[in-house]
């Protein structure tokens, strides 16, 4: 009995030991020339349509850094893969990222069912696999207890929420408001944001399935809200763009398009893809929407400039709009995150990085970032755009405003952030 | 036993027992000599081999065509993760809902379509896949289009902090699915399994000789489900979750494809079937970066590849390449 006890007694002091010493840094992917990135993202499908722009422009982005000397000496690679935006191929995908093609860090995924259900599914947490800049708002991937490796790029659907809420405290008092959103967390969370700020629709907030709003359903709601309240009231689209688009083309079968004011969260707002998708140009003029990076033809802009400079020559064939300067912008700060993890690149030592320094990072965006120890949360604000005939979002009442807020309950303030000033041509020096 | 030449039954299904428990064993080593990504991929080859079983079953031994197993994949998976997730029961239960509540669903569906055969069974199945993974959009507690979690829980402590989760995925859909098919040979090579061939080739005679064909039917659906549901659950365990995405139509041609491919009338060539379902999206894969085509073609490639090999197959074998075979004794 006594040798039993003794060796138990070596076994679990070892295991105890073990278990504190800390994982060893983990280089997967990275080589002494090169870098490999991953994206599961959509390419076909609808959301495809609209967001297929997005890998191909951070891969542009990538290409130009790697013409100029790359990452302390190491050359940047993407690979990108195709999720057709369903969960179950994100999924698949992502955990082919990391098994297969063995991806130092992912950068850039989208979507919240997609993303959710590929971070468990792909055991990133468990591989302590850096998730940069997440294509999506929804505030649940703040959890850094069941997020541990993500950092959010987006303002929370929740803070876009809380923004708009004040916008139409401030510019339509009196007026009913309604809101059409998608029924998963996305929508939830923008729900959520408007009751934090205590906003209360004029009814229940209509939620559709995602991939369910047809035409008739967008009328019918239309004709229903329509009926609901007199005078202009105003109607918040919290969807993706083709259903913004869907919801106005029924506007416009209705003679419906003066009738409401359109508020329509920054997912389901680029100008661009709507007009592409047949909304007139008539009904996009006073569509109210939300930002946080300038808009796409705004040429006065240096970054959009530089990005157009960049899009012109290493992503030939692409036209530059909203969503290629989101890429670019993600690519910029992932190529600050990866100087500043230095050149001893490790998992770990990425997400330090970030945690310490990211929230001094240069980029398009008008409000400022809030990475650190403590918060996964980027950029913490939004400023208010109104888009006109030709689809161009300029700031709202003709003055730029930033509203900073927090994922929670904390009240919208104005800011007065300047934004950091772009590193010459584009190209990160930091460390 | 009073019939003739059945002493050496009880001999040959223990024979089975031990080939198939030395064929588990081999997996068992093989799983320890290879990587995650290997082993990752080991258990979607297990898992559609299950679900090629379960088509196996009920288009080649009872000749009824279903195009919709992929929905019956998807009660069963609903079903475990409603079980695991919801109720809160042991994942081993989960599972074995899985497989219980599809085959009472296909005992249901058997029933309502008894008097189907032929293309008009093939419509009625095809409408189910269509319309069934929808039904998680209607019913709240389905999760709708983010689904429900389908979690098995890390693997027993026992096996140390390092055993990896693939390996623990793999464990349990190799076993599960080497269970459901001794089980499903052993029927197939009984008296009973008999009656189903006789089913198929003969319905006509079938009846005369005094097989209730219409019950039997209704029993092959039953059980065909049941495996597949299984399959489904196992499905969803590997990609920690259950959404309508999980089952799309084009699962159901894909395995209905691999089914004709590797042999519609034999259980033995399941494994290949999972094997070059597994491999189809890799063969895809390497096409495209080789002949440089945009990472969007690779997903819609593998659709593409099964479509050809099922025209192929229908065209060149149409009793399947196990005829091919048999031509050269």
């Amino acid at each position: 009995m006594k040798r039993a006890t003794l060796a138990s007694a070596i076994v679990a002091t070892s295991a105890m030991v073990l278990s504190i010493v800390p994982a060893h840094a983990d280089s997967t992917g990275v080589t002494a020339t090169s870098i490999k990135l991953g994206v599961s993202t959509p390419l076909t499908g609808s959301a495809g349509l609209v967001y297929g722009k997005v890998p191909g422009a951070m891969r542009a982005y990538f290409d130009y850094i790697n013409a100029n000397g790359g990452v302390n000496g190491r050359k940047i690679s993407l690979v990108i893969r195709d999720d057709k935006y369903l969960p179950t191929l994100a999924a698949t995908q992502t955990t082919n990222l990391i098994l297969k093609d063995k991806v130092f860090a992912l950068v850039g995924a989208l979507g919240t069912a997609t993303h959710s259900k590929a971070y468990t599914a792909a055991a990133l947490a468990k591989n302590n696999v850096p998730d940069l800049f997440i294509n999506t708002g929804f505030s649940g991937f703040t959890n850094k207890a069941k997020y541990p490796t993500t950092f959010m790029v987006l303002p929370t659907y929740a803070m876009e929420a809380k923004v708009m809420a004040k916008v139409i405290k401030d510019n339509f008092p009196g007026q009913a408001t309604f809101m059409i959103a998608q029924d998963d967390e996305f929508g939830s969370d923008g729900v959520a944001g408007f009751t934090t700020a205590g906003h209360k629709f004029s009814s229940t907030p209509t939620l559709y399935p995602q991939g369910s709003m047809t035409a008739a359903r967008a009328e019918g709601a239309l004709t229903a809200l329509a009926a609901a309240a007199p005078g202009k009231p105003v109607l918040v689209l919290f969807g993706t763009t083709d259903v913004t688009a869907t919801i106005l083309k029924a506007a416009e079968k209705l003679e419906l398009t003066k009738k409401f004011t359109f508020l329509a969260g920054s997912v389901g707002a680029d100008a661009n893809t709507l007009l592409a998708l047949g909304v007139k140009p008539t009904t996009i003029d006073g569509v109210v929407s939300a930002s946080f990076l300038p808009d796409a033809k705004d040429l006065t802009d240096p970054y959009v400039k530089q990005f157009i400079d960049i899009n012109t020559k290493y992503n030939k064939g692409v036209t530059f709009d909203n969503y290629v300067l989101g890429g670019m912008n993600s690519a910029m700060l992932t190529v600050q995150a990866l100087r500043a993890a230095g050149k001893n690149l490790t998992r770990a030592g990425l997400i330090s990085a970030i945690e310490a320094k990211g929230s001094k990072f240069a980029s398009a965006g008008l409000v400022p970032l809030g990475w650190s120890a403590t918060s996964r949360v980027g950029y913490n604000g939004y400023w208010v755009s109104q888009l006109n005939a030709k689809g161009e979002g300029q700031p709202y009442g003709g003055k730029l405003v930033i509203y900073t807020t927090d994922s929670g309950a904390g009240a919208v303030e104005i800011s007065n952030f300047t934004r950091p000033t772009m590193p010459k041509n584009g190209i990160p020096t930091n460390s | 036993m009073k019939k003739a030449g059945k002493v050496h039954k009880p001999t040959t299904t223990r024979k089975r027992l031990f080939l198939f428990i030395l064929f588990g064993w081999l997996l068992l080593i093989l799983g320890d000599r290879v990587g995650d990504l290997e082993l990752y991929q080991g258990s979607f080859v297990a898992t559609y081999a299950l679900a090629i079983t379960s088509i196996v079953l009920l288009t080649g031994y009872s000749g009824q065509l279903s195009l919709g197993q992929s929905a019956l994949m998807a009660v069963g998976a609903y079903a475990g993760a409603l079980s695991i997730f919801n109720a809160g029961w042991h994942p081993v239960v989960g599972l074995i809902m899985s497989a219980l509540v599809a085959g009472v669903f296909g005992l249901i569906l058997g029933l309502v379509a008894a008097r189907l055969s032929g293309p008009y069974l093939a419509g009625t199945t095809l409408a189910l896949a269509i319309s069934l993974p929808t039904l998680a959009n209607q019913f709240p507690i389905l999760g709708a289009e983010e689904g429900i979690s389908f979690d098995v829980g890390p693997s027993p402590a026992r096996f140390g902090e390092d055993f990896s989760q693939y390996k623990w995925f793999f464990w349990i859909s190799a076993l599960a699915a080497l269970i459901m098919v001794f089980f499903i040979v052993n029927l197939l090579t009984s008296r009973y399994g008999r009656t189903f061939k006789a089913v198929r080739d003969n319905p006509v005679a079938a009846q005369l000789s005094g097989i209730n064909v219409g019950r039997l039917k209704v029993n092959a659906f039953a059980i065909s489900s049941g495996v597949a549901g299984l399959s489904g659950g196992l499905l969803v365990m590997l990609i920690s979750g259950v959404s309508p995405s999980a089952f799309p139509l084009s699962l159901s041609f894909s395995l209905l494809g691999a089914a004709v491919v590797t042999g519609l009338y034999s259980l033995k060539g399941v494994i290949l079937g999972g094997l070059v379902l597994v491999a189809i999206p890799e063969i895809a894969d390497s096409l495209v970066s080789r002949i440089g085509g945009s990472e969007g073609f690779t997903t819609v490639l593998p659709g593409f590849i099964v479509s050809a090999l099922l025209i192929l197959a229908v065209v060149f074998t149409p009793n399947g390449p196990g005829h091919l075979l048999k031509k050269h004794h």
